[in-house]
């Protein structure tokens, strides 16, 4: 039986990849807030 | 083909024919001297916009801005790539340049067209700005200079097919072509397309500028010339990934870790990329908003996700080939032993970063409808681009050049202290010029403007005072930038020039 582990070529690529994620969801709702305190959009 | 004289480089091993090699050494070197004009007028425009030193007077302003955009944006990156066709096509496929004679008709065209609109620019015959929108008109020899220097291109790009095609024929590549290549041709098909938006609307401004026809619809000419004037910045998005890829591939061994999705993404970059130039019209009254979202909301992310796997592969492939060299602790050691002191691979990790970061987020924000209404027109989207062009296409293009030089001028690199710190220097000052443009461009400050003090103006009109200190900001980030161009030039032809030849 294959280890699954071993099967990711780039973990750490892959790991970034979230930590890009995160950073963008973090973006997207601070923009949101920041467009709602521009445009007064309630 | 044994009668064609062929080496082969010692460092890469790479066989190349020596019509080849004046070629891709001759279109570097206009390349370097391009950028090295370019750079000047960009000093020169950058300490104008510095509120604190205004250097220029009003009409040398734009008329060097307009030649910044001409040497920096077109010449440079138009050289540099048709050097890149001439290294892919033939050099990295192993087999000669079949139609040599074609490009040299094509450097030539490119180098007259070229210099034609340098002079007739600095004669103050046309202070149109890189964009020459109608009805701004200038003199017809600017129009044919332009022209000139797009058949030049559409030649230089069109070799690349004649050189893949005969080179299967001769055993160049089996089935598919290597990627590096492969993303060259994408961008040579782009460059095609792109370049006959050219002279769909260079030509009909040529004759209204003769006064043979007696008008170019505005609206029409901003539609077809962001077909020639974005879709050439796609061609550099697709020679810019191909260099990350090669780069990779000979600085530290990496190769795809899934070739299939890296080609696919650069077939979406052909198919939508296109697609995408409408965002610069979109607050132009004529077209409506319906065609705007669904060519810039919908169309163009089929074009940054093909962006998104590149962002993604190329990092993977390094991560690959760095833990097959033994570097497997953690999950960043590879990252920690990575050869950051070569500036090949320093150049093209410094442009994925400032190419994504940079260039490419705010171009997805600024070129969709609903936010490009506040951004238009502003300093951000001058930002943006050089988040893009400068920090992403020049930084790769400058890494390469690197590898190129021994490879292909058969020299070592001079002042190799200096070649290290260069594409930080670069890409620490167009990072902190992107910025400041950026943020100048939040408060409204608008791009290309002389005073935006608004001096001797009959109405007055104050932005945030926070606006200061981001265009300072750029002007600092402008002198680094230059510094760091200047160091480039001055290695790359002092290496052509009195660098230790390689055996």
């Amino acid at each position: 039986m294959s280890n699954h582990k071993d099967d990711m070529h780039a973990p750490g690529v892959f790991a970034l990849s979230l930590v890009f994620l995160a950073v963008f969801i973090v973006i997207w709702f601070a923009h949101l807030k920041w467009l709602m305190d521009i445009w007064a959009v309630r | 083909m044994a009668n064609f004289d062929f080496r082969t480089c010692s460092i890469s091993g790479l066989k190349i024919d020596k019509a080849s090699e004046n070629l891709v050494r001759w279109n570097l070197i206009a390349a370097f001297a391009t950028l090295a004009v370019g750079g000047l007028f960009a000093l020169l425009v950058a300490l104008t916009r510095w509120p604190s030193v205004h250097l220029l007077p009003l009409e040398f302003y734009y008329r060097f801005l307009t030649l910044h955009g001409i040497d920096a944006l077109l010449a440079w990156i138009i050289f540099f790539e048709i050097a890149l066709v001439h290294f892919t096509s033939a050099v990295l496929l192993g087999t000669r340049s079949y139609v040599p004679w074609l490009g040299w008709l094509a450097f030539a065209l490119m180098l007259i067209g070229g210099g034609v609109i340098n002079v007739i620019v600095l004669l103050g015959k046309a202070d149109v700005m890189f964009t020459s929108y109608v009805p701004l008109k200038a003199d017809p020899i600017y129009y044919l200079g332009v022209i000139l220097f797009a058949v030049g291109a559409l030649l230089g790009f069109i070799i690349f097919f004649i050189n893949v095609i005969l080179s299967k024929r001769d055993g160049g590549y089996k089935r598919s072509l290597p990627l590096g290549v492969f993303g060259l041709g994408a961008a040579s098909i782009i460059a095609v397309l792109t370049l006959l938006h050219g002279a769909g609307i260079f030509v009909p401004t040529l004759l209204w500028s003769m006064n043979l026809i007696p008008n170019v619809d505005p609206s029409a000419y901003r539609l077809v010339f962001w077909g020639l004037g974005h879709s050439s910045q796609q061609i550099n998005v697709c020679a810019m990934v191909s260099v990350w890829y090669m780069t990779s591939a000979f600085v530290v061994g990496g190769k795809p870790v899934n070739e299939k999705l890296s080609r696919t993404a650069f077939v979406l970059y052909i198919l939508f990329i296109n697609i995408a130039s409408e965002h610069h019209l979109l607050v132009d009254p004529v077209l409506s908003t319906w065609h705007k979202i669904v060519n810039t909301s919908y169309m163009m992310h089929l074009a940054v996700l093909a962006s998104m796997i590149h962002a993604f592969a190329i990092p993977a492939s390094m991560e690959v080939a760095l833990r097959e060299q033994g570097y497997t602790r953690g999950l960043f050691e590879w990252v920690k032993k990575a050869p950051w002191s070569n500036p090949a691979f320093s150049g093209i990790a410094i442009s994925i970063l400032l190419f994504g970061f940079l260039g490419g987020i705010t171009g997805v924000i600024f070129g969709t409808e609903q936010f490009n209404i506040i951004r238009h027109n502003t300093w951000a989207i001058t930002g943006h681009f050089h988040g893009t062009v400068v920090a992403g296409t020049t930084i790769a293009f400058m890494g390469f050049t690197y590898l190129l030089i021994p490879y292909i001028f058969k020299r070592e690199l001079i002042w190799k202290g200096f070649a290290t710190i260069q594409p930080y220097l670069y890409g620490v000052g167009v990072a902190i010029l992107s910025i400041g443009m950026m943020s100048a461009g939040a408060f409204g400050i608008p791009r290309r403007h002389y005073d935006v003090t608004f001096s001797g103006a009959p109405f007055s009109f104050t932005f945030d005072p926070a606006v200061d200190m981001f265009m300072s900001m750029m002007g600092v980030g402008a002198v680094l930038a230059v510094l760091g161009g200047v160091l480039y030039i001055l290695i790359a032809f002092g290496s052509v020039i009195f660098g230790k030849e390689v055996q």
